[in-house]
């Protein structure tokens, strides 16, 4: 039992994710309103972001901006201060998020004044009888 | 349809639920992705850079080149949303 709850305090996070990610995979694969899927993959990476993220946490460790003095005389202790790594990577797939999240808005809105709606069974229906 | 989206979303996060047994516990300071790179970052990038924060010391001049190139990244989008969104005159 013991074991048990150590499991659940030392993964919850990571399951968090896996919870998170999958409301965005069944938006994507499940709805069929074309938004719904764009909403359903920023969910999706989301997840992905806040789990790249929560590898870099480090128990008891500090924001990493150091002091100046003590990182010049070698006095910081790699313990104490969190990953910066996948901070900075996470900072470029925000960036691609926007920039996919921004194209895909403008393709809906093309959809949409070609089709006059943006429900994917009734596209498919217009392109089926044109 | 719908129960077939299910179904894959449940295998899915049960297939991901299950590879979460191998991680590293969470906050773990001894994790693999604590361990390798990210020490040198922390030790020595603010002799090499005299940059106190370490985010910005890593996106501005490790990762310098990524950094500028993201200006294409958004720069295609752009001209793709332009390219979309333009009125055709026909």
């Amino acid at each position: 039992m013991e074991s048990m709850l150590g499991v659940v305090v030392a993964k919850y996070n990571y399951w968090l994710y896996v919870v998170l990610m999958m409301i965005g995979f069944y938006a994507m694969i499940g709805k069929r309103n074309l938004v719904k899927k764009l909403l359903g993959m920023n969910i999706f990476q989301t997840a992905i972001i806040l789990f790249f993220v929560s590898m870099g946490a480090k128990r008891g460790g500090g924001i990493p901006i150091l002091d100046k003095e003590a990182a010049l005389a070698g006095a910081v202790k790699v313990a104490e201060v969190v990953n910066p790594l996948p901070h900075v990577l996470m900072l470029t797939a925000i960036v691609v998020s926007v920039s996919v999240t921004g194209v895909a808005l403008a393709v809906l809105q093309r959809i949409y004044k070609e089709y006059g709606t943006l429900e994917e069974d009734e596209i498919l229906d217009k392109i089926g009888r044109s | 349809m719908k129960t077939l989206a299910l179904l894959a979303t449940i295998l899915t996060g049960a297939i991901l639920l299950y590879g979460t047994a191998d991680f590293a516990p969470w906050g773990d300071p001894e994790s693999p992705p604590n361990r390798h790179l990210s020490t040198y970052y922390i030790e020595q990038a603010v002799k090499e850079t005299h940059v106190p924060n370490l985010v910005t010391a890593l996106l501005g001049d490790y990762r310098g080149y990524d950094t500028m190139f993201e200006l294409v990244v958004i720069y295609c989008a752009g001209m793709g949303v332009i390219a979309v969104l333009r009125r055709s005159d026909s």
